[in-house]
């Protein structure tokens, strides 16, 4: 059996670990332009605040996937012949396959601005665009985020951390519009506001940017300008499937795919940012381009994609928003549907954890469907495992709300997953 | 292959927490109670008691801790690769040399076993994450896990899965015959 990996990033290295348990006698080819060399890309944030040296991002790939016997292919995959099962690669080179794997990922949304100094705007995504950033990071220099959401959250910060003033410039009347509640967000913006070196912008977005001197002079939609020297976008991603167009699988604005994770087209699996998966929330197909999901993901399909003749593999339950970032001094952290703009007509359970810790627990029709917190982690794995299992709000005991630090676990001792080691 | 693990039997628990107490002398930097307490980095618990219910709905003590799933959702969470499975077979061990202190894993992990402190393997960090590591040192050496060693009422059990499994269906065999007599 020939397995084909395309895209060796989260959900296609964790296939590949996968794909080597249940078939220990597989052959395994991976695809991929970078694939001599391997690294976590939400890391990079953590390189731009200096949180991680910028030497530990990168690792050599070849011990993992000698251990896991991956033959590498270091190219990219520009077409599909899904009738004769052929991967068309940019060497000109097909490869054949039983099965394959389309964990492609996605790429940064770019923003569309008018004016000569579009092309100078940065993005977020990846090593490249790091080092694009940390050339024009300069001590005392100002730069524009632009997008208030989680990616802009964490360049501002590290751009600060790297001694420039940032104007962070949000859409939205409030950062995090789509990641938290109106109290978490409303707590970040105040933060923000505090914070030195930081100018928060809200219900401002940029429509022009023109090569001004060695830096830029960007026009907001009041007709203001503002003069820059690095402008970054974190606007969110888009899938990357055009690749495989050809063979013509159902996309929406990602690939669709079966509760097997298996595309419209026979034998072709997709995980991944560039899966438009079941959201276990929303219930219906929805974008979740999150690194657990992604290698949740990627585990699933390696598991049905080794299943043999009539076995099939586990079904995936679907994906889930869900987030944890390190900020002003605690962790803040959202799980499932908590964005106000859907949220409407639901219940809410507000408590606290520790000290000065909140959370906010979001229910609909009696089932926990959401949950955001301050400081209050641990307690969010719960809610998030709540929001999977769709859990009656009734399940959780009054002692848990009234003192959630030391309650014991709402899922007890039920084994998470089938086959997992759980005591008694 | 089976490993040896930590096989917790809530309803046996009297909330002593010795457990608590030897898991972090046997986490600390001197082994030793006594001087683990004045270490300028306090080791912290991996196992904790938490408060819960039993089905007659009295409050009961609930001996948490890492079940070392598999898969493991911290584990598939971690970005840095941090919580690995090649230090201790069987284990999901965090490394602290890889942890970022991100709350990925804590915010994947269903059962409050993973919390965030000051590390003694890390201090330059203000926080690593912290989670049962099933004492694979201690192993090494031939010795059970400390918090097992603490149990007095044999709420913690180290042994196969398997075997506790049997054992608990002998007892409820014995059980549902001496009733019956």
């Amino acid at each position: 059996m020939r397995y084909v990996v395309v895209g060796l990033h989260a959900a296609g290295r964790s296939a590949c670990q996968w794909l080597r348990r249940a078939d220990p006698a597989c052959e395994i080819v991976g695809v991929d332009p970078s694939a001599g060399s391997l690294y976590a890309r939400p890391l990079i944030s953590y390189v731009l605040d200096g949180e991680l040296p910028e030497h530990a991002l990168v690792k050599d790939s070849a011990p993992f996937f000698e251990n896991l016997g991956v033959q590498l292919k270091r190219a990219a995959a520009v077409g599909l012949d899904a009738n004769r099962k052929r991967l068309i690669l940019d060497s000109g080179e097909e490869l054949a396959y039983d099965k394959l794997l389309a964990a492609t990922g996605s790429a940064p949304r770019r923003v569309r601005l008018e004016g000569d100094g579009a092309d100078h705007v940065c993005y977020f995504r990846g090593q490249a665009d790091l080092a694009r950033i940390l050339a024009h990071v300069k001590s005392g220099g100002v730069a524009a985020v632009l997008g208030g959401g989680l990616v802009g959250f964490k360049l501002t910060h590290g751009l600060v951390a790297r001694g420039m003033k940032v104007k962070l410039m949000v859409t939205s009347p409030r950062p995090l519009a789509l990641n938290v509640d109106e109290y978490v967000g409303s707590w970040a913006g105040a933060r923000f506001k505090e914070m030195d070196g930081v100018h928060l912008m809200t219900s401002t977005s940029v429509v022009r940017a023109d090569v001004h001197g060695q830096g830029l002079r960007l026009t907001l939609d009041d007709g203001s300008t503002e003069d820059v020297d690095l402008v970054v976008a974190g606007k969110g991603v888009v899938p990357r499937f055009a690749w495989l167009a050809e063979a013509g699988p159902e996309t929406d604005q990602g690939l669709l795919v079966d509760n097997r994770l298996m595309t419209s087209v026979e034998d072709v699996y997709a995980a991944g940012d560039a899966v438009q998966a079941s959201d276990i929330v929303h219930e219906r197909p929805l974008l979740n381009a999150i690194w657990p999901n992604a290698v949740e993901q990627g585990r699933v399909a390696a598991l049905n994609m080794a299943a043999k003749g009539p076995a099939q593999g586990p079904a995936y339950a679907g994906s889930i928003a869900m987030n944890a970032i390190p900020i002003f001094g605690t962790h803040m952290v959202s799980v499932g549907m908590v964005n106000p703009r859907y949220t409407e007509g639901c219940e809410f359970i507000t408590t606290t954890c520790h000290r000065g810790s909140y959370l906010n627990i979001v229910i609909r029709d009696g089932v926990i469907v959401g949950a955001v917190g301050l400081s209050a982690v641990p307690r969010l794995g719960e809610l998030a495992h709540a929001v999977r299992t769709r859990m009656k709000v009734s399940r959780i005991p009054a002692r848990w709300l009234k003192n959630p630090r030391n309650a014991a676990p709402l899922a007890g001792n039920t084994p998470w997953y089938k086959g997992s080691r759980v005591g008694a | 292959m089976q490993h040896k693990t930590v096989i917790v039997r809530p309803e046996l628990c009297v909330g002593c927490m010795q457990c608590a107490i030897r898991c972090a002398q046997a986490h600390s930097a001197t082994k030793e109670l006594a001087t683990a307490v004045f270490e300028p980095v306090l080791a912290k618990p991996r196992i904790h008691i938490g408060v819960g219910v039993n089905p007659q709905g009295v409050l009961k003590p609930f001996p948490n801790k890492c079940r070392h799933c598999d898969p493991a959702p911290c584990q598939e969470a971690c970005m840095p690769g941090a919580i690995r499975s090649d230090i201790a077979e069987g284990s999901k061990v965090v490394d602290p040399a890889l942890c970022i202190g991100c709350g990925m894993c804590a915010m994947a992990c269903p059962y409050y076993a993973i919390r965030y402190h000051h590390d003694l393997h890390a201090p330059e960090r203000t926080i690593t994450a912290i989670k049962c590591d099933n004492c694979h040192d201690r192993q090494k050496k031939g010795q059970i896990p400390a918090c097992v060693e603490a149990c007095k009422t044999g709420a913690l059990e180290f042994g196969y899965v398997n075997e506790h499994i049997k054992k608990g269906a002998g007892r409820l065999a014995n059980a549902a015959w001496s009733m019956q007599s």
